[in-house]
């Protein structure tokens, strides 16, 4: 039976939502603001052990010997784990490509400095890191490899030796008639530009406590887990144990951004408990840790591209050369971050033909990782930032400039030449209003006013496609196989008539169960507060895969209400059996069961559960008394990748501009952000609060990047940055709360018209500030394509002025 | 990130302070004194620092007042730097170690963190140090022997390190009354609002018909201890403090410093720009307020 979900919120069984569109408070937040959501540190497990991982000083170098004698012998300490056992016990990490990953704990060689070559299980994490300075660890330094352009070089040092070198994957896809638009162009504008390592920072390092069950060989895993069912998949290959043996117990979580990584500190805690006898062992990665080695680092870039542009402002050609530093290794699944740019290559424009030239290199910096937006953000920043060169060029204002050559409303869906189809949008009205609300022209003129007074202010205008609500397929470019993402709810009555909706995921902070939780209260005409969402563990949940991807809310939507139509399907053969009549002529609708031709006859939701489950001689002869239903949902329509990666990958494209004003103090290089303005449109806003949240918060992180963010390394491969006094996230003082709008264009394809917005301004914001910085320094005729854009390389630029 | 194993003591007066400092330093017991605990817990956690005992003056009630004596603020060492910040006695009598004090990190840090322990701890980045060398700040230590006093020139030795006795407890920070009609300025550049400066200017000035009488210069950030600018001090001396004189006297500070320091977020070069710009601006403020 096809299941037909709602693809608006009026055709929800309710005479108007109560929940569903509004700004209602999250279900979740009581037990996070008093303190009483489960935190994986505040779980505590009879007879546990605490782990304290010994890590690498050297970013290359051969391990000759380890000698865990003297932390052994510690009282309290319970077991010592190296490389020996790993090697005994556990696979190397599976990455795409496959074959560019480590164990856990390295078995010949380190690649980067923090990665872990022993581990102690001790009764405390004092007495753990106290046995850790009694390992003694012979290493035989090698010639470090710290950045691509050694990496690439003929006589480089290999950091994976059966790989024979140190290119990971060096692919270049070709998009129409890319030479010709590019001979036939009146103006090709080109730059290079650099992107510095950032990466997710959550507030909650990673964290787990794992117990071997040295009877059943199983293994269950407590901990600060985002996508459970992947992590025990991940864990069973890794550990040789069947997948059913591993049990992943979400805890919720303090944030993750992607970036909360852990294979390998679940994979230790793990093997520990083992060597330990079984018992539970407790690993918090701490701050240290998670900055050095935690899957935490991401996109660090080298660009060269273009854009190909007539005279007429009419852009016809993006070519893009990148050359991405995956660090030590596809272990983090930093890979992805190369391909899924091909979602959204031309961003919110018709740009006729596209070459995207990719090379991704191992280097001995921490293998990178996932993280919000998993690699557009730095595309757009390229291809925003030659889009305000090419207006710049024609003396074209570079709103005018987008305007010309955004996709119109009419051509939806439409298909970009790196083979997404985006779902529907209205570019130009998003334009419209952010240009209304700014004041544009008036911005314009206090520029003016202000260059005159010799300060130096910029503007922005950015404008950038978010894709939304991913499928696998758009990684099959870097070797992930598969198509389709499944996300399932059930949905479950009790004899009294209270819903319990049963998700395979946890708290993380976007507000996913208040989502599920309005829509389930809106289809049954329920109190949001009345609906119980629980977590439920990988052994029992509904197939799920969890955060990520700025797919959760539509994927759980669609779960839900699938899970519902299911159920009321039921509901209707209940009640058309006690009314004697066809269940065609019942309808739900506000609560109650009822007849459409009668609608004052009918019963509530609570009586029809009832009494499936406490008259079962009342049921329909032969039918199952489940006031349940389960639904796996997953985006329809996905296709595989043809020779050049052209598949529908991402089902939704959220849009979005941003107009940010800046000013840069000429003395000191130090950029303040004046005004900042947002308009956006992700389709239907099931909460309106939660989409608000995450387009602050993912400015924040957007502000970061562009200006203070940057995970350094020395010319030897060594991580300068290891602590948050060096690793600046912009404070509540540097991150302007930006004005704010939207429109709604609904998603034609997606449950209830919602577009994924979870990712949101961090794909505009970093552009914005940059190019509003570089429009700021037009009138000096110098330019940074560098971030962060921070005062020291501002003051670098602008003593070019001084010097000239 | 967990401590390494220390004994710890809370010692309830100064006089059982000084003499349990004292009695460990006699046993070669290496001891570290512990006040608001806000440089000293992390390096702790990191094992950088390792001390084999603690002795916590969190318990000494009698290091801990603000009050004016003859001509002078004291402070006790352990009183919060937040309560310095509340103190309107300092913000009226003393301007520029109140503008200091709020320049130090968050509300939050300065709720737990001492005044005396900014001193002790001589971070070259930190503001206390440099408003110490403007303003003259005379220092009270107790130790076996019994109570000295240290002037300001006399207690910053090198980067992190004074000339405290290591049996000995800071007990009491005392600041001169800024005089009426004292021109002054603090500013700094940090990444972040509350981070460490990067590069910092402390000042003073003081006119005498319409001349510099007498100006305090200090640099924070840039060395192993916070500098006194003394070349600019004597150039602007009997001069105008109009815009280019300043400017001057702020070219001639950077220039003079020894080579600063160096990190991830600043060179030397750029730190030595820096001061030439703080101290301009801080000049120009300062000379915009003195009378």
């Amino acid at each position: 039976m096809a299941i037909k979900i709602p693809t608006l919120p009026e055709q929800l069984p309710t005479t108007q939502p109560r929940f569903v569109g509004k700004e209602i408070k999250r279900v979740e937040d009581p037990g996070l603001v008093a303190g009483t959501a489960a935190f994986i540190d505040n779980l505590s497990l009879p007879g546990m052990l605490h782990c304290a991982i010994l890590r690498s000083p050297h970013p290359h170098a051969r391990v000759v010997k380890v000698d865990v004698r003297a932390a052994e012998a510690l009282p309290g300490v319970f077991a010592v784990l190296t490389g020996e056992d790993v090697r005994r016990w556990a696979n190397p990490a599976y990455t795409a490509p496959e074959g560019w990953g480590g164990y856990c704990i390295a078995v010949d060689k380190v690649r980067f400095v923090g990665e872990p070559v022993a581990a102690v299980a001790a009764v405390s994490r004092y007495v753990a890191e106290d046995a850790l300075e009694l390992i003694e660890v012979e290493y035989d330094v090698l010639k470090p490899v710290p950045t691509p352009a050694v990496a690439m070089a003929a006589d480089a040092p290999i950091l994976f030796e059966e790989r024979g070198g140190n290119v990971i994957q060096s692919r270049v896809y070709n998009w129409g008639d890319v030479d010709r638009v590019f001979a036939e162009a009146d103006h090709v504008v080109g730059n290079t530009f650099r992107w510095n390592r950032v990466g997710a920072n959550p507030t909650e390092t990673f964290g787990c406590i794992c117990q071997w069950d040295t009877v059943d060989n199983a293994l269950t895993c407590y901990g600060s887990y985002g996508t459970p069912r992947f992590w025990a998949m991940g864990r069973a290959m890794a550990l040789n144990l069947p997948t059913n043996k591993v049990k992943v117990i979400p805890q919720p979580q303090g944030g993750a951004f992607g970036g909360k990584g852990g294979p390998r500190g679940t994979d230790i805690a793990a093997l520990l408990s083992r060597k330990a006898g079984g018992r539970p062992v407790k690993y918090i990665e701490d701050r240290m840790e998670y900055l050095l080695a935690g899957f935490g680092q991401s996109w660090d870039r080298h660009y060269d591209a273009a854009l190909a542009v007539k005279a007429d402002g009419t852009v016809t050609g993006f070519r893009v050369r990148l050359i991405d530093d995956q660090g030590a290794g596809a272990e983090g699944w930093g890979t992805i971050s190369v391909a899924k740019p091909l979602a959204a290559f031309t961003g919110s424009y018709r740009i006729e033909a596209a070459r995207y030239d990719t090379v991704l290199v191992a280097t001995n910096r921490a293998p990178t990782g996932p993280y919000r937006g998993y690699g557009p953000p730095p595309h757009f920043l390229v291809l925003e930032s030659l889009m305000d060169m090419a207006a710049r060029k024609l003396d074209m204002d570079p709103a005018e400039l987008r305007r010309r050559n955004y996709i119109r409303p009419d051509q939806f869906p439409y298909t970009i030449p790196s083979g997404n189809e985006y779902d529907s949008g209205n570019y130009e009205a998003v334009l419209d209003k952010v240009l209304a609300m700014s004041d544009y022209r008036g911005l314009r003129e206090s520029q003016a006013r202000g260059r005159a007074d010799g300060r130096l202010i910029g503007i922005g205008v950015v404008s950038t496609v978010e894709p939304g609500v991913f499928d696998w397929n758009a990684y099959a470019t870097v070797g992930v196989q598969g198509i389709g993402v499944p996300e399932g709810a059930k949905v479950a009555f009790d004899m009294l008539g209270n819903l319990t909706v049963v998700v395979g995921f946890n708290l993380q902070g976007q507000g996913q169960f208040t989502v599920a939780a309005q829509v389930a209260a809106d289809y049954w005409g329920l109190d949001v507060c009345a609906v119980k969402v629980a977590s439920a563990s990988t052994d029992i949940a509904p197939p799920s895969f969890g955060q990520g991807g700025s797919r959760l809310g539509v994927a759980i939507t669609g779960a839900v209400l699938g899970a519902c139509e299911k159920l009321k399907a039921v509901f209707c053969q209940v009640v058309a059996h006690l009314m004697q009549t066809t269940p065609e002529q019942v309808e739900l609708m506000d609560g109650r069961l009822r007849l459409k031709a009668n609608p004052q006859v009918g019963m509530s939701v609570a009586e029809v559960a009832g009494t499936m489950l406490g008259r079962s001689d009342l049921l329909p002869p032969g039918m199952e008394p489940s006031p349940e239903a389960t639904f796996v949902w997953t985006a329809e329509g996905r296709t595989m990748p043809d020779d050049q990666g052209r598949c529908r990958s991402y089902l939704t494209g959220a849009n979005a501009t941003h107009v940010v004003m800046v000013e840069i103090d000429r003395d000191t290089g130090r950029t303040d952000i004046l005004k900042y303005f947002i308009v956006d449109d992700c389709g239907t806003r099931l909460n309106l609060a939660n989409v608000e949240g995450q387009l602050q918060g993912a400015l924040a992180q957007g502000v970061g990047a562009a200006l203070y963010e940057e995970y350094v390394y020395n010319d030897e491969g060594q991580p300068l940055v290891t602590t948050f006094v060096d690793y600046l996230i912009p404070t509540i003082h540097e991150v302007p709360m930006a004005t704010k709008d939207f429109i709604i264009t609904p998603s034609p394809v997606a449950p209830l018209g919602a577009k994924g917005c979870g990712e949101g301004a961090i794909h505009t914001t970093p552009a914005a500030v940059l190019c509003a910085i570089n429009d700021a320094l037009a009138p000096l005729g110098v330019e940074i394509t560098e971030t962060p854009a921070s005062p020291h390389r501002l003051w670098k630029v602008l003593r070019q002025v001084a010097e000239r | 990130m967990k401590p390494a194993s220390f004994d710890y003591h809370a010692p309830p007066t100064l006089a059982e302070a000084v003499e349990l400092m004292a009695r460990l330093h006699e046993e070669g017991v290496d001891a570290k004194i512990l006040a608001g605990g806000q440089s000293l817990m992390p390096m702790l956690a990191m094992r950088v620092a390792r001390p084999e005992v603690l002795v916590d003056l969190g318990k000494i009630k009698s290091l801990d007042y603000i009050r004016e004596e003859s001509g002078a603020i004291a402070i006790g060492a352990m009183t919060s730097k937040r309560a310095a910040e509340a103190s309107a006695l300092i913000e009226r009598q003393q301007p520029l170690f109140h503008a200091a004090t709020k320049l130090v990190g968050h509300r939050q840090i300065r709720n737990r963190g001492s005044v005396g322990g900014s001193f002790a701890h001589a971070d070259p980045a930190s503001e206390y140090p440099a408003v110490a060398l403007v303003l003259d700040i005379v220092f009270k230590a107790v130790g076996p022997e019994g109570e000295r006093t240290i002037p300001a020139g006399d207690f910053f030795v090198t980067y992190m390190t004074t000339s405290l006795e290591s049996t000995e407890v800071l007990t009491e920070v005392r600041l001169p009354v800024l005089p009426a009609g004292t021109g002054w300025a603090i500013q700094e550049f940090a990444r972040r609002n509350g981070d460490l400066a990067l590069a910092g200017v402390a000042t003073t000035l003081k006119l005498a018909a319409g001349v510099c009488a007498d100006v305090r210069l200090a640099a924070f950030g840039v060395n192993a201890t916070a500098v006194r600018l003394t070349g600019a001090e004597e150039f602007l001396r009997g001069k105008r403090p109009d815009r280019a004189v300043l400017a001057q006297a702020a070219a001639m500070a950077a220039n003079d410093l020894d080579e600063p320091m160096s990190c991830v977020h600043a060179s030397a070069d750029y730190r030595r720009h820096l001061i030439r710009v703080l101290a301009e601006r801080c000049l120009l403020e300062a000379a915009a307020r003195a009378i």
